[in-house]
């Protein structure tokens, strides 16, 4: 194929589509990195109108983009990293946009940058910036076929979108039927690539400090619907990963528990169940109102009761459980956990170490330990998301020096100062609480809910568990939807606002994120297909879709007739006005014998309807001596030209 | 298409003979197949759909299927754009063989919808044309015939990659039609045979008898030229100047091509036959079964060549 040059209009408009395609992942990489692609991309547009940049300049570029975009992910190659690779990829191979095929592939290419955008983010934002990136890419091609076709007439970018927008509608029908009922995969083949910088949330780690960027992100972490009664907000729990090991400065998972059979649970009375749909985190950590009694769908429950996916949550998941807040936990502690749970690393902390014994040579109880140690918190600490940095010995200079922090610090001196002295104790993490959104009667679970308590083991009664951070700032736990962040926090105007694009997310999460195979089973069935019979299910897919096609085939070989002159629509409904008004026209009369007609019958508008005729004969007859304004104009007269009513018209006969 | 696989194609595909005229391109008639282009696409959203199916990206993959969606209809579009089409008549001026020969065909559109973007061709060279409606509009095609006589014209392509150049449909217009090709003329033909009835000594030596008139002597001329005893009268070298006698009638006889092969005969004639009319000389056509009466201009031309390509082989 010749490659000729594309004219400026045409090269314009892929490069605009270009850009709408590549908006949504834009939107997605980080600002720095977006702002100076974006502005790559724009002098390679303006700058190479003319001629191409040189090879070596374009070759240089491109070494030292990938390389900066390389550095920025610390040499990690992730699914971001390679989505902000094609990115600038794109934005250089803008400055050797000339020909055809070159304008082609940029803009083929930036398409896949709006599909990789649905791999960082699945939401309606990133749909609805993809349809028009879509439209318009459709509309490019439309105009390099036609620059092919050596077609160069320019056509009004009104029509054009227009047609973009009616090809984008006339693929509806089909692309519902595909995304319906084509055969879903159960398990994937490959997995999905990890970003190489994660997402603020629940780590799975905790040292005093860590958690400021997940406490300050109102991003959801999950939203809730309970079936039946929902729980006193005290009570609202969600339990992630049990931390069992200290090894000075932070608080980590023990790996064996994971894969050991989950703790004897005795169910008490009280009980819940709902339905939580978490937002993907890359991560395998699930979370669950305390204390769960079953396994969720799509993982296991430790031998400490964390839930765990069986893979990490790349996509949306959503599981039902069933709660029991008054459960009684593992009544009989086996020596390895009683062990695991009271297992301090020596050398670190010396003064809480002797503080706890001598509680204990006061002769206080297990109980009495963790009465004495709350009472103290209340009365002597303060709640800071300001904390000061700790040194070496943490707890030592949060329980005597600054004496001021937030869950971690609390949780993480509450519990070490149990295991000193001799209370089998550990460090949960999850959120708390929640925001319960008015419109839909669905809890709202954010990042910033992210939560670390204790849970403490006493003979007969199992774990129990304590919130030192609740003995400090229990309005800061519970009522943390009233705090300065947080969707409630706007209070009066914008509160609604948010509820109810909150709820659209959940929605959109609930009708489009959530469609997978067993749903589309559950479909299937109510089609009456049986499950076990998949060529059925195929069976149904192509019936459907061959109705859809025929519903689009019908549509794209109807009788396009051509459009009326406006002119001319507007003379024929001036006849039939006048026609209704009681002066019928004879087919093979013209229009100045029947305005001379209608003038004679109404000589009111004699004058007026023999110059809109004349007028009319004009246009129809010498339409190229008339300017377009002429023609517009003709237009409007002949569509405010009436018949005048009966009393009027006898008005004018007396007249 | 390779050539042996294009060769198997043409073979089947339809009208798998000349129709006669007008003819209709109906569905039965139209193909269509992805362009380079329309593969890179579709590779493309391959990958996306696996990988969207892959991952259960739902958003990913409805926006997959809505672009597969419009890419098909692309498809449909571009068959619709050819299937209605009608070549109502095919008009050609006479060329010689081995020169370009515009087919002006008159094709039309069944009103159902536009045709724009329709590019038809016999050889290489395409010609563009765009249909409104129902109107008829002449495309001028080219085609480069080998062979005189009255030719049947080959297949003329129709074929489009409206409305996004992923799909390229074609068809096929195979008009049942004689359209007339001159004999090549021979490339450098010897100069015309000279006027009737003169010795070949005399036409070689290229110079008349009659005296016409004296002019001034110039370098090389012969000296038996000189006329002496008027360059004695005017002082100066006078040389005497013949004028040959053109005959105004000439000509153009078969037998004056004898010894060369037949098509070769033919040419030569036609090539006289154009030269005669270049330089403006009356000349009959004297052909085995056939002759001509002297004359000059197109139409006489028109008939000479006619019947030279006419003529049977040999």
């Amino acid at each position: 194929m010749r490659d000729q040059r594309l004219p400026g209009n045409i090269r314009t408009a892929c490069l605009l589509a270009a850009a709408l395609a590549a908006l949504p992942l834009l939107r997605l990489t980080p600002l720095w990195l977006a702002a100076l692609l974006l502005a790559t991309g724009v002098i390679a547009a303006l700058s190479s109108r003319e001629r191409p940049w040189p090879l070596l300049l374009r070759l240089l570029l491109t070494i030292a983009l990938s390389a900066l975009v390389v550095i920025a992910s610390d040499f990690r190659f992730g699914r971001d990293t390679a989505c902000a690779l094609l990115l600038a990829m794109l934005a250089l191979k803008v400055a050797e946009v000339r020909g055809l095929r070159d304008a082609r592939s940029l803009a083929g290419f930036a398409l896949f940058a709006t599909f990789a955008a649905f791999l960082q983010d699945q939401g309606p934002i990133t749909l609805l910036l993809a349809l028009p990136a879509l439209a318009f890419t459709l509309d490019a091609f439309a105009q390099l076929a036609a620059a092919q076709a050596g077609d160069g007439t320019a056509i009004a970018w009104q029509s054009r979108l227009r047609s973009a927008g009616g090809r984008l509608a006339l693929a509806v029908p089909l692309a519902l039927a595909g995304f319906w009922l084509f055969p879903r995969m159960g398990t994937p083949i490959w997995g999905v690539p990890e970003n190489a910088v994660s997402k603020t949330g629940i780590s799975g780690r905790m040292s005093p400090g860590d958690w400021l960027d997940v406490l300050s992100d109102d991003s959801p972490a999950f939203r809730v619907r309970f079936d039946g009664p929902e729980p006193p907000r005290r009570h609202l729990y969600w339990r992630g990963p049990v931390l069992w090991n200290f090894d000075g400065r932070a608080w980590l998972p023990e790996q064996r528990m994971r894969s050991a059979k989950p703790a004897q649970l005795i169910a008490g009375e009280q009980r819940y169940q709902y339905e939580l749909t978490l937002e993907p985190t890359e991560k395998r950590y699930l979370f669950a109102l305390d204390w769960p009694l079953q396994t969720p769908q799509n993982g296991h429950l430790a031998a400490d009761l964390s839930p765990y996916a069986d893979a990490p949550l790349r996509a949306l998941s959503r599981y039902t459980m069933r709660a029991s807040s008054d459960a009684l936990i593992e009544p009989q502690l086996p020596a390895a956990h009683r062990q695991l749970a009271l297992d301090l690393p020596p050398g670190f902390n010396p003064r809480t170490r002797v503080l706890a014994t001598q509680w204990r040579r006061e002769g206080a109880t297990d109980g009495e330990m963790i009465q004495r140690a709350l009472a103290w918190i209340n009365t002597d600490f303060s709640y800071n998301l300001a904390a000061p940095p700790l040194g070496r010995h943490s707890v030592d200079e949060f329980l005597y020096e600054t004496r001021t922090g937030f869950c971690e610090h609390f949780s993480s001196s509450f519990v070490f100062l149990m295991r000193a002295g001799g209370v089998p104790a550990r460090v949960v993490t999850g959120y708390v609480g929640g925001y319960r959104n008015p419109v839909g009667a669905y809890w709202v679970i954010q990042q910033s809910d992210a939560h670390a308590w204790a849970e403490v083991w006493l003979p007969q009664r199992g774990w129990v568990r304590v919130d030192p951070t609740a003995a400090v700032a229990p309005e800061r736990v519970f009522e943390r939807y009233q705090r300065d962040s947080g969707i409630g926090s706007f209070g009066g105007a914008l509160a609604p606002m948010l509820n109810v694009s909150d709820w659209l997310r959940r929605g959109w999460n609930d009708l489009v994120l959530s469609y997978d195979v067993a749903r589309q089973q559950l479909l299937l069935q109510a089609m009456g297909v049986k499950p076990e019979q998949s060529w059925q299910g195929i069976a149904v897919f192509v019936v459907v879709a061959l109705l859809m096609l025929a519903l689009t085939l019908l549509w794209l070989a109807r009788r396009q007739t051509q459009p009326l002159a406006p002119v001319l629509r507007a003379w024929r409904r001036l006849v039939r006005r006048f026609e209704r008004a009681g002066l019928a026209r004879a087919r093979h009369e013209s229009a100045r014998r029947y305005g001379e007609r209608i003038a004679r019958q109404w000589p009111g508008i004699a004058s007026q309807i023999r110059s809109l005729s004349q007028r009319f004969t004009n246009w129809r007859y010498a339409q190229a001596t008339l300017a377009p304004e002429q023609s517009d104009a003709l237009t409007r007269d002949l569509n405010r030209m009436r018949p005048p009513h009966r009393a009027s018209s006898q008005s004018g006969d007396v007249s | 298409m390779a050539n042996p696989w294009r060769q198997r194609f043409l073979g089947w595909a339809r009208p798998r003979a000349p129709e006669a005229l007008p003819a209709h391109i109906d569905r039965h008639r139209v193909y269509v197949l992805p362009t380079p282009f329309g593969g890179f696409i579709g590779a493309l959203l391959a990958t996306m759909l696996l990988g969207a199916l892959n991952y259960n990206n739902n958003p990913a993959l409805l926006l997959g299927f809505l672009l597969a969606a419009a890419v098909h209809n692309s498809f449909v579009r571009a068959h619709l754009n050819l299937s209605g089409l009608r070549l109502l008549a095919l008009q050609a001026e006479p060329v010689a063989a081995g020169t370009a020969l515009h087919l002006h065909c008159l094709v039309q559109g069944d009103g159902r919808r536009d045709r724009p973007a329709l590019l038809l061709d016999c050889d290489h060279i395409a010609a563009g044309a765009a249909l409104h409606g129902a109107d008829a509009q002449r495309v001028a095609v080219q085609w480069t015939p080998a062979h005189r006589g009255w030719q049947q014209p080959p297949r003329i392509r129709v074929q489009t990659r409206f409305p996004l150049g992923l799909a390229v449909a074609w068809c096929y217009f195979w008009p049942r039609a004689q359209v007339l090709v001159y004999p090549r003329a021979e490339r450098n033909p010897p100069p015309l045979p000279s006027a009737v009835g003169l010795g070949s000594a005399q036409a070689q030596h290229g110079r008349g008898d009659e005296l016409h008139h004296l002019r001034d002597y110039r370098n090389g001329d012969p000296l038996r030229d000189v006329a002496w005893k008027s360059s004695a009268r005017a002082g100066q070298l006078l040389v005497r100047e013949y004028e040959q006698p053109i005959a105004n009638e000439m000509s153009l006889i078969w037998p004056a091509t004898h010894g060369l092969a037949h098509e070769a005969r033919i040419s030569r004639l036609a090539a006289w036959v154009d030269m005669a009319e270049q330089q403006q000389r009356h000349y009959c056509l004297q052909l085995p079964q056939r002759q001509i009466a002297a004359g000059r201009g197109p139409a006489h031309r028109h008939a000479c060549l006619r019947a030279l390509a006419e003529l049977g082989n040999a």
